[in-house]
């Protein structure tokens, strides 16, 4: 190696670690990140105490690498030379084709028992029928897409459970697009075979499609699959409005009182949580009331996942009102919430993915 | 810390140059001493005591050894003293658990279990820095009257925590007098960034197909095909993530002025068991062999005490590997193997068509991994039954996952031979002149992508 040539080697290698560390330091830190839909670890405050149990240079090392210049391109980067080594799953998800889909990991069989079990305590203790609604996921709906071989975990035999059939209704139109490519939540025409098969099952009147004129929401939606894979490189998906706003009074309880809301939460359209403008996102309590219908139509009390945020639009047409309940926030009994409000239906509603791993069903028991 | 980590390649690494190489020339193992405390104690702060003691001890243990040199017993016995206290510092950190678990197991023993985290290569350290005073005593080394330049060689980061096993006399005169120039450190990066995509790229990928194999089994899934793919997997693994490692710490040391022995020597292209650990962690059996082996009369003494003294020294190299029955059922296997190659199959391998030797060699190696990649015996048994047909031949699993790994398998099978160097060897100076940096840029840049993406943790509406 002659001395010139050594030099350079020693430059190049010396310029590309000092040169990220200079970036480092230069680049002022991030709140969050859009892409991973998260808080970003900020620079630590240093003490004794905490160095000495080690948390002190485990937080520095997070800080290090949350606010690593470039951090989106190179989690894409990585993701993209996987791809190219003919890898099809990235961190739990599946690339099939021109859609992504979540993995559903086995259970543990003794939890999905429980909840099971939660539910017909709820049934045995509420004084309204209490209806139960187990939603598929992509995986096995889109069984077909699946790359040969890749593992799911079976949903059939769990479906058995619900009362309500989405497997059939969903699998019927498995050649449309029910659920978004690049989140793991139902489109909203998904939503609205979901709302249909609800409705029969409890004995009310479907919807026809031309009921509805769709509206485009966003073209632009990236959600949580293009998060949790780190593929960047499929085209967004289409989001849409399909029931209409008008006559319904939204009231929801996201900062812990009462508010007036709008059904479709629109800010939420120029930010990367798109599906959030469906009533706005993760809330403890949420009531939907139709003016236009007579209390006759009845209320409906959900007990559910965020699904039903797309899918209570819909239902919000055929029921005076719609209550949400998220156990996830809310922990009061959900049996009491329906005899004070005057609940006449409960349904349980959950997407397989989300109840075989949900912690929070035993809360239902509650007298 | 751990070199494949942004925050050592990013912070400690270009830091440590800078300070390292600003300083003068008298003051770099100081320097050297100061940044390795520091690397040390970013895990564990509180072990750094850990570090002070060892040096404090052999350093003076050194030093009496060559006080008493003429009083032989006394020497010997400072030799003995440094010896057990290295081997108590050891045991007490890495073996109380295990010995406390199972004397417990005799009746009328309760011995408690303290559950204290392992001090980060206190396997390497201890083993090092026993090499001194031994090779002091044996005047293979000069006795080291500087602290500094002591403390430098026991805590020199390069090698602290997973190797290679540096002996004393092997950098005895570096830490005196080393040559730092263009062409060591140009090297030394070359080489670095070579390990660095061994560990990051090569071991850290496919050691997420061994994972899944192991969780196929305890799913109940583990096909034939499956466990077989999953002992490449873990072979492969390990063998990327330790070379890659010795790697690093050579091209480091370089960079210092520091020349380490070679670790590896493409153990996979063994022709027999004993010529894989001829070529398998060398610092490792050449310690053994040197301060084990020889001392307990090596093969001189006749067949019954070369037997015993193979199994002596192999059942420390597998409970030298971890705290687990696992570790010296592998070191006690490989024992087996070595010994029936010497005593039976020496003769018969000479006549074997070499092909089925290498078959042979690796397939003992392999399974060898089996037992030493899961510490429970009994799922041990039950992965190493699935191999050997207690399962079905093949899943539908095994086929999506050979074709997500098929590119990862042929680019560790060509790395684990000699084509890759041969071929580069061929090249034109001036091709290779262009290549270096060009490979160097994508192993720097493509790490760089997967160690970001390993922290990379999308908080996920998921569950909602």
């Amino acid at each position: 190696m002659t001395k010139a040539y050594s030099r350079f080697l020693t430059a190049f290698f010396c310029l590309f670690l000092g040169g990220l560390l200079a970036w480092h330091i230069a680049l002022p830190d991030r709140a969050k990140s859009e892409t991973e839909n998260r808080t970003l670890a900020q620079r630590p405050a240093f003490s004794w105490e905490t160095l000495k149990d080690g948390s002190y240079t485990e937080a520095v090392e997070e800080y290090f690498a949350d606010q690593f210049p470039l951090r989106d391109g190179w989690t894409g980067l990585k993701a993209r030379s996987e791809y190219l080594l003919g890898k099809r799953e990235f961190n739990g998800v599946y690339l099939c084709g021109d859609t992504l889909i979540s993995k559903v990991e086995t259970p543990d069989p003794e939890l999905v028992e429980r909840n099971l079990s939660y539910i017909q305590r709820l049934e045995e203790m509420a004084e309204v029928p209490v209806t139960l609604g187990l939603i598929p996921s992509a995986a096995e709906v889109w069984k077909d897409k699946l790359p040969e071989g890749a593992e799911s975990w079976d949903q059939t035999a769990l479906l058995t459970e619900s009362d309500i059939d989405f497997q059939t209704v969903l699998t019927v139109h498995a050649g449309q697009q029910i659920f978004y490519n690049t989140d793991h939540h139902w489109t909203t025409l998904g939503a609205f075979y979901g709302a249909n098969a609800l409705l029969e099952a409890l004995g009310r009147e479907p919807f026809k499609e031309n009921n509805f004129t769709p509206k485009t929401a966003s073209t632009d939606f990236n959600g949580t699959l293009y998060s949790q894979s780190g593929i960047h490189w499929l085209a967004p998906d289409t989001m849409e409005f399909w029931a209409p706003e008008e006559g319904l009074a939204v009231t929801s309880w996201k900062t812990g009182k009462a508010e007036e809301a709008p059904l479709y939460d629109t800010s939420y359209l120029s930010a990367k949580d798109k599906y959030s403008a469906f009533l706005g996102g993760n809330q403890p309590l949420c009531v939907i009331r139709n003016e236009s219908l007579p209390d006759s139509a009845g209320r409906l009390l959900l007990i559910r996942d965020s699904y039903a945020d797309s899918l209570a639009p819909f239902l919000a047409q055929r029921f005076a009102e719609v209550h949400l309940l998220d156990l996830r926030q809310y922990r009061a009994s959900a049996a009491r919430y329906a005899a004070e409000n005057g609940i006449d239906q409960i349904v349980v509603l959950y997407s397989v993915q989300n109840f075989i791993f949900e912690r929070n069903l035993v809360l239902l028991t509650q007298p | 810390m751990i070199f494949s980590s942004l925050t050592f390649l990013f912070v400690y690494l270009p830091l440590t140059l800078a300070v390292y190489f600003l300083a003068p020339l008298r003051w770099r193992n100081l320097v050297l001493l100061l940044v390795s405390l520091f690397f040390y104690g970013w895990g564990e702060p509180v072990y750094i005591l850990i570090m002070f003691l060892s040096i404090a001890i052999d350093y003076t243990h050194g030093l009496l050894v060559e006080k008493y040199r003429a009083d032989d017993k006394k020497a010997r016995w400072f030799v003995g003293q440094s010896v057990i206290f290295n081997l108590l510092l050891l045991g007490f950190f890495k073996y109380w658990d295990f010995l406390a678990a199972n004397l417990s197991l005799l009746p009328g023993i309760s011995i408690p279990l303290l559950g204290i985290p392992l001090p980060i290569g206190i396997s390497f350290f201890t083993f090092q820095t026993m090499s001194y005073t031994i090779d002091v005593y044996r005047r293979d080394a000069p006795v080291q009257r500087n602290i500094i330049s002591f403390g430098a060689f026991v805590t020199m980061f390069p090698q602290l925590i997973a190797g290679p096993i540096v002996k004393y006399k092997t950098v005895a005169a570096d830490l005196e007098r080393r040559v730092h120039t263009t062409e060591n450190f140009a090297l030394g990066v070359r080489r670095f960034c070579v390990g660095l995509a061994k560990k990051v790229l090569l071991a850290n990928s496919i050691g997420a197909l061994w994972d899944e194999q192991l969780a196929a089994q305890s799913a109940g899934t583990l096909s034939v095909l499956g466990g077989w793919m999953g002992l490449l997997a873990f072979g492969f693994q390990i063998y990327f993530d330790f070379s890659g490692y010795s790697d690093m710490a050579i091209g480091l040391g370089q960079i210092f002025g520091f020349r380490f022995n070679e670790n590896f020597d493409y153990p996979y292209l063994s022709a027999s068991v004993t010529e894989f650990w001829r070529r398998w962690h060398m610092s490792l059996t050449s310690w053994f062999r040197e301060y084990l082996y020889i001392p307990l009369g090596g093969n001189r003494g006749g067949t019954a005490k070369t037997l015993r003294n193979i199994l002596i020294v192999w059942f420390c190299t597998g409970f030298w590997h971890g705290a687990s029955w696992n570790f010296i059922l592998w070191g006690l296997y490989f024992a087996a193997w070595l010994i029936l190659e010497k005593y039976v199959l020496k003769s018969v391998l000479v006549k074997t068509p070499v092909w089925l030797k290498h078959l042979y060699t690796l397939s003992v190696v392999f399974v060898g991994w089996g037992i030493f990649a899961i510490e429970d015996l009994g799922v041990c048994g039950r992965y190493l039954a699935a191999c050997f047909g207690g399962a079905p031949l093949w899943s539908g699993a095994d086929g999506f996952r050979l074709r997500s790994y098929a590119v990862t398998f042929l680019a560790l099978l060509l790395a684990s031979t000699t084509l890759g160097r041969d071929g580069w060897r061929k090249l034109p100076d001036r091709a290779r002149k262009v290549l270096t940096p060009l490979l160097m840029a994508l192993s720097l840049v493509l790490c760089t992508a997967y160690l970001v993406d390993g922290s990379y943790n999308p908080f996920l509406y998921f569950r909602f």
